[in-house]
């Protein structure tokens, strides 16, 4: 795929890596020269440095044949731009802006932004898990759909541990997608594998059937 | 009929705008981030000034958002405006909002979203080419 990743900071440098190790095309844009002169000796030639939200310059960078999308930068109102003038000037298929302030969410959901990743969010999801002991780390939540991805551990008192997955009787609208031995092993649900204790399991669930789907994995009661 | 207009950026357009509502009786509040710029602004009855962040729909809110009938985004960034102006526009319903875009290319996309924008260079690059005719 073709990749343009607007803002070469902390995150944006990371996940050009990520990209281009993983065989992706890469476009990295960074405005500020100093950011970018950092990033020059690691990314060479597919480095711009210019405004990634500007019309010509996203041009330059072939936007017109790009799939993806991706800002970075650590200013909302700069990710919101360059991801409507992809979308809307160079008609790119999928736009991601990483949101600072999570007020911004459903606006940039709104205004077209296909995937909006809440740094804020994500670290404070993961802190009330720690905080109250709530079952569930939410993964990622899924744009479109009023589902997320979810991950847990099965615990090892559960009526399903040494049960097939597909004797798992998930609420409706729940999606089993995946289950990860503790020793990193991943376990493909279409092989049907039998759960062990400390298992991760991955599945797709909408927020009001989580209640079930931890009974389900847990035979126990949440809340 | 006066009306109540909130105005997020308070450099020369911002200030100038804020003035001449004033002056026809509307009412104004005005953010900008550096309450350096409000010297711009003679003190008012109607004004209300305030430092903060326009972008933050907490900011907007606490200022009053809720209650205006007119927002306009002057700040000298494209982003900040855009941002601003369709966080008026979208989250907070306001009908009538007018953008500041400085870049041309950039100002043809939001009309085509349904923003109003003005973009002062055009404007004085209209007028030149004006000037210049005659």
């Amino acid at each position: 795929m073709y990749v343009i990743v607007v803002g070469a900071g902390k995150i944006g440098f990371y996940l050009t890596r990520e990209l281009l190790a993983a065989s992706h095309e890469v476009a990295l844009i960074e405005r500020d020269a100093y950011v970018s002169a950092n990033a020059a000796e690691e990314f060479g030639s597919i480095l711009i440095t210019s405004d990634g939200t500007e019309p010509t310059v996203l041009s330059d960078a072939g936007a017109e044949r790009c799939d993806i999308l991706i800002s970075t930068t650590g200013q909302d109102a700069t990710n919101l731009t360059a991801c409507q003038v992809a979308k809307y000037s160079f008609n790119v298929p999928k736009t991601m802006a990483v949101v600072t302030d999570p007020d911004h969410v459903p606006l940039f959901r709104a205004l077209g932004v296909d995937v909006t990743i809440s740094t804020t969010e994500l670290i404070l999801s993961h802190v009330e898990e720690e905080l109250t002991g709530g079952p569930f780390v939410h993964v990622l939540p899924l744009r479109g759909a009023s589902s997320g991805i979810v991950s847990m551990r099965v615990p090892s008192g559960s009526p399903v541990v040494g049960q097939p997955v597909s004797r798992i009787k998930l609420p409706q609208g729940t999606l089993l997608t995946a289950v990860i031995h503790k020793n990193g092993e991943l376990k493909p649900v279409v092989n049907d594998p039998e759960l062990a204790a400390d298992d991760a399991i991955v599945a797709i669930t909408p927020p009001e059937k989580e209640d079930e789907l931890w009974h389900a994995l847990t035979g126990e009661a949440w809340r | 009929m006066t009306r109540h207009v909130m105005i997020v950026g308070c450099g020369r357009l911002g200030a100038t705008a804020a003035n001449a509502l004033l002056d026809r009786g509307d009412r104004v509040t005005i953010l900008d981030t550096d309450a350096e710029n409000f010297r711009r602004l003679r003190p008012r009855v109607r004004l209300s000034m305030y430092v903060g962040d326009g972008t933050s729909h907490e900011v907007l809110r606490r200022t009053g958002i809720e209650s205006v009938e007119a927002f306009i985004a002057a700040t000298g960034r494209d982003t900040t405006n855009a941002l601003a102006a369709q966080s008026a526009r979208t989250t907070f319903g306001i009908e009538h909002v007018v953008c500041r875009i400085n870049d041309p290319t950039r100002s043809e996309m939001y009309e085509r979203l349904g923003l109003t924008t003005v973009n002062p260079n055009q404007l004085l690059i209209e007028l030149v080419l004006d000037a210049m005719e005659q």
